[in-house]
């Protein structure tokens, strides 16, 4: 295993509910490489982002071990080498856009760059809108700018939670073209949940496929082929 | 244009009941108060100085205390039970008694006025800022936490700002309060202030004096409610959604964990209460101790009829306190809901309504006594008044919780606006009118009590006048620590009904 590889051991997640347990993720065994992107898809609600969570630290498994090379999730993100894009894009209505993305460097406890911070708002199309505030901006809009808030701190590891699903189609394109490059160049690990397919294949190196609730690993695949969307979507339908 | 038609009608409305009333001594219209304040201008601005400037301190040490009070309860939530025991009995405490015991350790100067003006305001605040800094959303924590920060950096990066809009309300409802606070500290002594004028003019039968000083404290008071609001605009904070929280009632610990913390708390306090008095090396005649109002009141020989005379006077001042206390709320409710069904009414209402919050009650406690007799009216009137404008904006607020979409909803299914009030509106306002009605209480008390000081010379407010004047600080301690426990059961008696009636009316908004 290289020093940044994610290695989950029988990773589970369970919750109490008025109703009784719930399991919502099933132990997963799996490791996901460093300086690889990989997709997670599956059914809605089927604890796609709760493996997410549980990697970003924000949620600690019920059973089973996680170690992010020799570190766990936390010691990560203490010297600012992860961070995640939420459903929601959770800026902050007080500041700019401008200031939303400083704030990732802030809270990775880096040093303030003007001149880079401008770059990310550029590449994720909101030039002109540095000075907007997220009141002044559209869903699509607000979620370009949390996108450029977690790739300016440069992390080791980057978590997206669905994060284009409020995209309009042309940003994504360029978005798609543009991400995996930049991935590559910072040798980022990323861990993608994400609803479609296309995206996943055009993004990833490695898709996996999960079932519905609890989840479990249906499929593990590896982008490259010109099959590997009909294998994808097939798994899909076995999972729901 | 409606404010302003508003404000011109009730101007209009004062002088012509003034002059219906000549010769009663009991109102003085706008032009003869216009014309007391051009003859006194030295005078009442000297008085208005000394009286602002302590309102400002207080505001101030108040508002610093709620601050560090709340962001103590939100960096570590373990501390919040106590803490909010300790901020409730400290803003139980009677403002008449607390006035004198203040005056006796301060000495001269404005010690008194101003520990009274924060006291008088710290608790809103504190319960604003609390609100405030919960009010984040989850992502906005996971955000901060997915970059392995804690809650220190979430209080300073998130919840502080966040918390913005509340504190300006608070500090919109606090101001008024504090120039309240800092004239029941003048009437302790002081050497000058609008509290100290207003006296000389109560016992003078001074009536253009009396509605001068009234008039002025509430301009005063609307200026400094306009102020922090057009701070709240230039900031361009939005408006807090709710003020005051609900109780919290689903996962809340259980009955033998609450009395056992109750135990736990009310041992604190005295020990306390004791350190606190033993530290400063007060003197035991004025200052007294947790052993000497037992003694006074439980096991000393003159027990019995120091219980008697006092609960005897409690008594009197319950008896007219609780009709004035649902009076009070049940016509801020139904006003309401009654601006509600008529809009057009809430434009001319609401200004005056907002004015009339901010009349410092101690001016008008003489004037309604003077109006309605001494008699059991007077202060039922009084506490109404008191009750009735907060629970009225609290309630317009509660009543514009009610999603848009539920509205558009009814308006589907051509609903009437009664049913709208009736099915959506008011389950939606009643988290908004409890916690009204919890604040009301110590409320209502502080004017029961500020009435029977200043104009009926009945009831426990008078009996803690006169044992101030007549140095009896058992029986004024005693009165104090019984008012306050009092004050503190029927603040728990709402609650328990609030969290009863909100499971069923209104769970999804209840405090979990």
């Amino acid at each position: 295993m290289t020093r940044r590889d994610i290695e989950c051991v029988d990773l589970a997640k369970t919750y109490e509910s008025p109703s009784g347990q719930v399991d919502a993720v099933a132990p997963l065994t799996t490791t996901f490489t460093e300086g690889q992107t990989t997709a997670v898809v599956g059914p809605s609600g089927c604890g796609k982002s709760t493996i997410l969570r549980m990697i970003a630290g924000l949620e600690a498994p019920s059973s089973g071990t996680l170690a992010i090379g020799a570190e766990t999730p936390l010691a990560l993100a203490r010297r600012g080498a992860l961070s995640m894009a939420f459903q929601d894009a959770s800026l902050l209505p007080w500041r700019s856009v401008e200031g939303n993305v400083a704030l990732g460097l802030k809270l990775a406890r880096k040093p303030a760059a003007p001149e880079h911070v401008r770059k990310l708002i550029h590449m994720v199309g909101l030039a002109g809108f540095e000075r907007s505030r997220p009141a002044e901006l559209s869903g699509g809009m607000r979620q370009r700018a949390a996108i450029a808030r977690c790739l300016v701190s440069e992390p080791e590891l980057l978590l997206l939670d669905e994060p284009f699903a409020a995209v309009d189609a042309l940003t994504r394109k360029r978005l798609n073209q543009e991400l995996p490059r930049l991935w590559r160049d910072l040798g980022t690990t990323t861990l993608l949940v994400t609803h479609s397919v296309q995206e996943a294949v055009m993004l990833s190196d490695r898709i996996l496929v999960l079932s519905a609730r609890p989840a479990c690993v249906v499929a593990d695949l590896v982008t490259g082929s010109d099959a590997v969307s009909a294998q994808v979507e097939q798994a899909l339908q076995e999972a729901a | 244009m409606a404010r302003w038609l508003g404000l011109a009608l009730a101007i209009v409305l004062w002088e012509i009941l003034a002059r219906l009333n000549a010769g009663s001594f009991v109102i003085a219209g706008p032009i003869a108060v216009a014309d007391y304040i051009y003859m006194n201008t030295g005078l009442l601005g000297r008085a208005l100085g000394a009286t602002f400037q302590a309102a400002v301190w207080g505001f101030l040490w108040g508002n610093l205390a709620a601050c560090c009070l709340a962001c103590l309860v939100v960096l570590f939530p373990r501390t919040e039970r106590v803490v909010n025991v300790f901020a409730l009995l400290v803003f139980c405490l009677p403002l008449v008694a607390t006035g004198p015991i203040l005056r006796v350790l301060y000495g001269p100067g404005a010690g008194p006025q101003i520990t009274l003006a924060a006291l008088a305001v710290y608790y809103t605040s504190y319960l604003a800022l609390l609100v405030g800094l919960r009010a984040v959303p989850q992502s906005w924590m996971d955000l901060v936490q997915s970059y392995g920060r804690g809650s220190v950096t979430t209080l300073l990066q998130i919840r502080l700002r966040a918390s913005v809009p509340y504190l300006i309300a608070a500090l919109q409802i606090g101001a008024p309060v504090a120039f309240l606070g800092a004239m029941v500290g003048e009437f302790t002594g002081a050497e000058r202030g609008l509290g100290v004028l207003t006296l000389r003019a109560m016992r003078g039968l001074d009536v253009d004096a009396t509605w001068a000083i009234a008039s002025i404290a509430t301009a005063v008071s609307v200026l400094a409610f306009q102020v922090f609001g057009r701070l709240g605009d230039w900031l361009q904070t939005d408006r807090p959604t709710l003020l005051l929280s609900a109780a919290q009632t689903k996962n809340g610990p259980a009955a033998w964990q609450r009395v056992l913390t109750a135990a736990a708390i009310a041992l604190l306090v005295v020990v306390v209460w004791q350190v606190l008095m033993d530290v400063f090396g007060l003197n035991r005649f004025f200052a007294k101790r947790p052993a000497d109002v037992w003694t006074y009141l439980i096991s000393g020989s003159n027990a019995t009829a120091a219980r008697e005379t006092l609960f005897a006077a409690l008594g009197q001042t319950l008896w007219l306190t609780f009709p004035g206390y649902f009076a009070g709320l049940l016509l801020g409710a139904g006003l309401a809901a009654a601006v509600v069904i008529l809009p057009g009414v809430a434009a001319a209402i609401l200004p005056v309504a907002v004015a009339l919050r901010s009349v410092p009650i101690i001016t008008t406690a003489p004037l309604i006594v003077l109006a309605l007799g001494r008699g059991s009216l007077g202060t039922i009137t009084i506490v109404a008044v008191m009750i009735f404008f907060p629970t009225l904006v609290a309630c317009l607020q509660g009543l514009r919780q009610t999603p848009g979409q539920v509205h558009e909803l009814f308006q589907t299914y051509a609903a009437s606006r009664l049913r709208l009030l009736r099915l959506a509106q008011i389950p939606a306002m009643l988290p908004a009118f409890f916690a009204a009605a919890r604040m009301a209480v110590p409320a209502a008390l502080l004017a029961a009590t500020t009435t029977e000081w200043l104009a009926t010379g009945t009831g426990i407010g008078n009996l803690m006048a006169l044992t101030a004047s007549t140095s009896d600080y058992n029986m004024l301690w005693s009165a104090v620590v019984v008012l306050a426990l009092i004050a503190m059961v029927f603040y728990m008696a709402v609650e328990v009904v609030e969290q009863k009636v909100l499971a069923v009316y209104a769970s999804e908004q209840v405090r979990r």
